[in-house]
């Protein structure tokens, strides 16, 4: 039959390496086919093996001695058809998935050379897989029988090489190993890219510690048990069918029955009116002397008919007997039955429950199976609950239910979603790297094409914001005509209520004839104690809506009180969890706005919080600061009145004002930003330079000026609300915080050296988000001067004379120049410097600052702003 | 040297008593490279601090290759195993603790068991499949370093006059896993005709090293196999039994 009359008998290693030359050679030029090519090569290879199924089938069943011809040919048959079927529509060469709005594309590409060893139990079949495989995938395969299947193994792979060949392949493409020893086993793993090592617990080891990527299966012990519940002649009928063919020589033949007391002799009488022997307590026992010498098979029972067995072990069973069956009690490796058999014997177990049965299977897997098969008839319709359970308890990769499984664990015969397969992956559990039915997937490497896409970003605010001096009560009718709210608490703190600040609102609220309630115990920098109180009363007054009024304190508690009245589980420790990216955070924040409406109104211009997501809240028995950001938190309305805001002393409009122009400054250059929110933070910042200075010296004289001071804090809260704030805000946080300082004064004291800091063109580290494509902070501060007509050539100069406006404007409005000017005392900053750093590293706005910092940098920045030092970072 | 006094024959050696020594003198013709090789397995395991025969001279005499040793006056565990039958599991116990003694022991110059399994796998008759399944299966043993005997049995222990055990014969010892070592010591417990005594010291030596049954049972076809090269025919249709198993698949 030979046709390749050059090839070499391969029979040491110098003439595999020759081969091994040109399979590489070969796999070199196929790695270059198109997929219509390869889909016509493994069309007719599939043909060609499919066509020789029985000639090798006998071939196989004369050569090894094992097994059943008949049943050779369904295998072969199987690794021919099922095999083509299943992958002649997969995409195995170039480009098998894309996806052009994510800019991902997937690329097949073969792995290379395989290694395939190939067992004695299916020698014909397992190649006709393995090379079918191959062809698919573009690989070149290197096969290595078992000696004592040599030639039919070899005979399989020449018929697959030659169809292949002849529909174009290039011609050293399969290549095998004629005389097979342990030496050019070792030298083909080792050369190989990727080993498929079909085989005993010997060959799997040695494909493992041959260093290459190996899909390596092993030994199965299969379990069958047979529920009360399941039909009995269905059950029964399966296992023998599954269990005699090939002469029990598949890996996931049934090893043994576990069956349910209750139904125990019915099964037994139905074992046996098929043809089944049921061994006596005697012959049990001769068959355990025959089966298993020194704890290991004996060969001559392997594949052998049921009378032959007998007849081995010294007592003769009817020819035609199917199965051997031993009633055996043991599940431990001392009892012979407990072992994998690769033969028509079976043992046979009883149980008294189906946990008892359970708990038999999970040993005999454990004996020897792990990671392979297991089975189990019952009422599927049922007993649904068992099959969770079973398959549950059973640490194998394939879990059969009322299925043969020697036919069922190979796929796509009982099942048509299981891939079919003549090499079942057994996990980690069976030492192997797949727990799947082993595919053309196996044999690829995918690359994955990942282009660049930016985030889509977002612009978020409260559906409703009012503005215009003297509008409170006009937005407030809204509460009646449009809203129907019937119950609202009013959060402020003691100075506004002292001095009628709230009087408007409740006026307003007693004519629309809207109940109402005031909690005014709100202090500076709110604690969580303070909101606990405020959402108590809150609870026991149960609002349908909240009216905040007050600075950030008042607004920030507010907030707080809503989450703990809306949400008194939620924790705070997990809602304050630092986030790299909002939407990818780990913890969901609760759903807000089930019970009450929100809304805010800003008696300082200055934090946003009106329009802002975020709150800050301290806990007054640690100390701890939690930052709350979501934008669960936004108001639904925000009410900018600057009526409200006239009479703020000169301290609070400088520190406020200044805050805002750091939002609007920081939301600018953060990498965050988009065209919605630049609009709103220019204006804002050319707002704040035109008229914080009037609003500071001239106050409620110049209502104007308050009104544009209003509006710019309310438009900065916007931008910073999408945009995000930077690293001057972590560093303003900390030094507030360990130093008192107010913290507009803290940002204040920052803002210049962060413009410096941000704006060089060759930072250490550059922040990470796509957006930001290079470094280029320096060209957005210098739009900022343009806008604020500052002048200057070169975007240097623009910043310069952008830091020298920002230096005259803090000046204008009263504040110092440098942190220790606010006699903050020397020892006292630098023996926390350290402990300061860390912490404005970690707060949460550091992630949208253009630049990312270095601990050491941020702490030359506090160094540089307590001096007064000019030093570049 | 007085070589009168025979105490022990075997093929191709015979072992003298003279004063405290022990002569063992091999017949003409045996490899030089074996009786060095013995010589010097044993001078390697002297320096573990195992009580053994210490080596006093390799020389010739009337062109024979002889290996001197210190004498030690006592009697064989199989001896006393064989006249007191009533104590034999008191005896199988202070065996077992001197195997495992024996593979508390490292040696890093002796030979590789597993090489030498290997070489012996391919000297044996045994047909080519066989052959190769039993190359492989070897392979897949795990590699260990343990001193092993290589013929741990009664006969080669010495209970001395003063209660001390010694162990003789280390012309077979390399590195290599213990449960190896084992299961040849269970073989040559069968070889004997002594198959209960063969169970019960597998037994007392799984408890005892807290080593799975069958772990030592994987190494029973690879020694069986090995053994079937000593020709004597009267073991080898037992020992082609033994090493006939398949892995599973």
């Amino acid at each position: 039959m030979t046709t390749n009359t050059r090839r070499e008998i391969i029979d040491n290693v110098q003439k595999l390496e020759a081969a091994l030359a040109k399979v590489k050679q070969a796999q070199k030029i196929f790695a270059g086919y198109t997929q219509e090519q390869v889909d016509r090569i493994f069309l007719e290879a599939a043909m060609a093996a499919n066509r020789e199924r029985i000639r090798l089938a006998k071939m196989a069943a004369a050569e090894t001695g094992m097994g059943i011809a008949e049943d050779k040919v369904i295998k072969n048959h199987y690794a021919s058809e099922y095999i083509y079927n299943a992958y002649k529509n997969a995409r195995t060469c170039g480009v098998i998935e894309e996806d052009k709005a994510y800019g991902i594309k997937k690329i097949a590409e073969p792995v290379g050379i395989i290694a395939a060893v190939i067992p004695t139990t299916n020698p014909t079949s397992t190649a006709i897989f393995k090379t079918l495989l191959a062809l698919k995938t573009r690989n070149g395969i290197v096969i290595t029988p078992h000696p004592r299947a040599k030639n039919c193994t070899a005979e399989a792979a020449r018929i697959v090489l030659q169809a292949a060949v002849k529909a174009g392949a290039p011609e050293d493409i399969i290549s095998w190993i004629d005389i097979p020893s342990l030496e050019m086993t070792n030298y083909i793993m080792k050369q190989s890219d990727l080993i498929l090592a079909t085989g005993g617990p010997g060959m799997v080891t040695a494909a493992y510690s041959s260093g290459k990527p190996a899909i390596g299966v092993g030994p199965g012990n299969t379990p069958a048990v047979i529920d009360a519940s399941a039909d009995i002649l269905l059950a029964v009928n399966s296992i023998v069918h599954s269990k005699t063919f090939d002469h029990g020589m598949i890996c996931a033949s049934e090893q043994s029955v576990i069956v349910l007391d209750s139904i125990y002799d019915k099964v037994k009488d139905e074992f046996v009116k098929r043809g089944c022997y049921i061994l006596s307590e005697e012959e049990t026992e001769k068959i355990r002397n025959t089966i298993i010498i020194n704890g290991a098979l004996n060969a001559k029972i392997v594949g052998q008919p049921a009378a032959k067995i007998a007849a081995l072990a010294g007592f003769e069973v009817p020819e035609k007997t199917k199965i051997l069956i031993g009633e055996v009690e043991s599940v431990d490796l001392s009892e012979e039955f407990a072992h994998e058999k690769l033969s028509p014997v079976l043992a046979m177990y009883r149980a008294h429950s189906f946990t008892q049965a359970l708990d038999k299977a999970e040993r005999l897997i454990e004996d020897g199976g792990f990671g392979h098969t297991a089975s189990v008839y019952l009422d599927a319709t049922t007993e649904k609950e068992k099959i969770d359970e079973f398959a549950n308890r059973m640490k194998t990769c394939r879990i059969l239910v009322n299925t043969p499984s020697s036919h069922g664990g190979i796929g796509d015969l009982y099942n048509f979603k299981l891939a079919p397969s003549l090499t079942l992956g057994c996990g980690s559990w069976g030492g192997n790297s797949v727990s799947d039915n082993v595919g053309v997937k196996h044999l690829l490497n995918i690359k994955t094409v990942a282009e660049r896409r930016e985030n889509m970003l977002w612009f978020r605010t409260p559906q409703k914001i009012y503005m215009k001096n003297g509008c409170l009560p006009v937005a407030l009718d809204e509460l009646k005509d449009v809203l129907g709210k019937k119950k609202v608490f009013i959060v402020t703190d003691s100075f506004l209520y002292n001095n009628g600040y709230t009087k408007p609102v409740t006026d307003k609220l007693d004519e629309l004839g809207i109940v109402h309630t005031t909690f005014f115990n709100v202090a500076p920098d709110p604690t969580l104690a303070c909101a606990k109180e405020g959402a108590a009363a809150m609870t026991a007054f149960a609002p349908d809506c909240i009216i905040a009024l007050g600075g950030g304190s008042a607004m920030d508690a507010a907030k707080i009180m809503w989450v703990l009245y809306e949400h008194p589980e939620a924790d705070f420790m997990d809602m304050a969890m630092r986030f790299m990216d909002i939407r990818k955070r780990v913890y969901t924040f609760p759903k807000m706005g089930q019970k009450a409406y929100f809304i805010a109104v800003p008696t300082t211009s200055g934090t946003g919080s009106e329009v802002t997501p975020f709150a800050v809240i301290t806990d007054e028995t640690t100390g701890v600061k939690y930052p709350l950001a979501d934008y669960e938190l936004l108001p639904h309305m925000a009410i900018v009145d600057a009526g409200l805001m006239m009479d703020q002393p000169k301290g609070l409009t400088s520190a406020s004002g200044i805050d805002a122009l750091t939002h609007a400054l920081e939301a600018y250059a953060s990498m965050l930003a988009t065209d919605y929110t630049d609009g709103l933070a220019l204006k804002a910042i050319k707002m704040i330079f035109e008229y914080l200075p009037s609003a500071y010296e001239n106050g409620a004289s110049d209502p104007k000026s308050r009104q544009k001071m209003a509006d710019a804090s309310t438009m900065a809260g916007m931008a910073f609300a999408n945009a995000f704030l930077g690293v001057c805000h972590s560093m303003a946080h900390k030094l507030g915080a360990f130093h008192h300082l107010p913290h507009g004064t803290a940002n204040a004291l920052m803002i210049e050296e962060v413009l410096r800091f941000n704006a060089v063109d060759t930072p250490v580290k550059m922040g990470t988000f796509p957006q930001y494509d290079h470094p280029r902070t320096m060209e957005r501060y210098a739009e900022i001067a343009d806008f604020l007509g500052l002048g200057g050539k070169t975007d240097e100069d623009k910043l310069k004379n952008l830091i020298k406006a920002i230096g005259e404007l803090k000046e204008k409005v009263g504040i110092k120049k440098t942190i220790k000017d606010y006699g903050i005392d020397e020892k006292y900053f630098l023996d926390n410097l350290d402990e300061m750093t860390e912490q404005a590293f970690d707060d949460q706005c550091t992630g949208a600052n253009p630049r990312y910092p270095l601990m050491s940098e941020i702490k030359e920045m506090y160094l540089n702003a307590y001096y007064g030092r000019k030093q570049n970072i | 040297m007085n070589l009168n006094n025979v105490i022990a024959v075997r093929a191709s050696k015979t072992v003298y008593r003279d004063g405290d020594l022990a002569i063992k003198v091999f017949d003409e013709g045996y490899s030089k490279a074996d009786v060095l090789n013995e010589a010097l397995n044993q001078a390697r395991i002297e320096g573990t601090g195992l009580h053994i025969p210490e080596i006093v001279e390799v020389t010739k005499t009337e062109g024979k290759w002889a290996i001197i040793t210190r004498f030690i006056e006592g009697r064989t565990l199989e001896t006393l195993m064989n006249e007191n039958p009533d104590k034999f599991d008191a005896y199988l116990e202070q065996f077992v603790d001197l195997h495992l003694e024996v593979h508390r022991q490292k040696s890093p110059l002796l030979n590789k068991l597993k090489d030498k399994m290997n070489r012996q796998i391919s000297m044996t008759d045994l047909d080519a499949t066989t052959r190769y399944d039993l190359h492989t299966r070897l392979e897949s043993m795990p590699y260990h370093h343990k001193v092993c005997h290589g013929d741990f049995n009664p006969s080669n222990i010495i209970i001395a006059n003063d209660g001390t055990p010694y162990i003789l014969d280390w012309s077979h010892a390399t590195q290599g896993n213990a449960s190896a070592d084992a299961a040849r010591t269970y073989l040559l417990f069968w070889l004997s005709g002594n198959t209960e005594a063969a169970a019960k010291y597998l037994k007392l030596f799984c408890k005892k090293s807290d080593t799975a049954k069958q772990y030592v049972q994987k190494w029973i076809p690879l020694v069986a196999a090995c053994q079937s090269i000593k020709g004597n025919p009267d073991e080898r249709s037992l020992l082609l039994r033994w090493v006939d198993v398949i892995d599973y698949e």
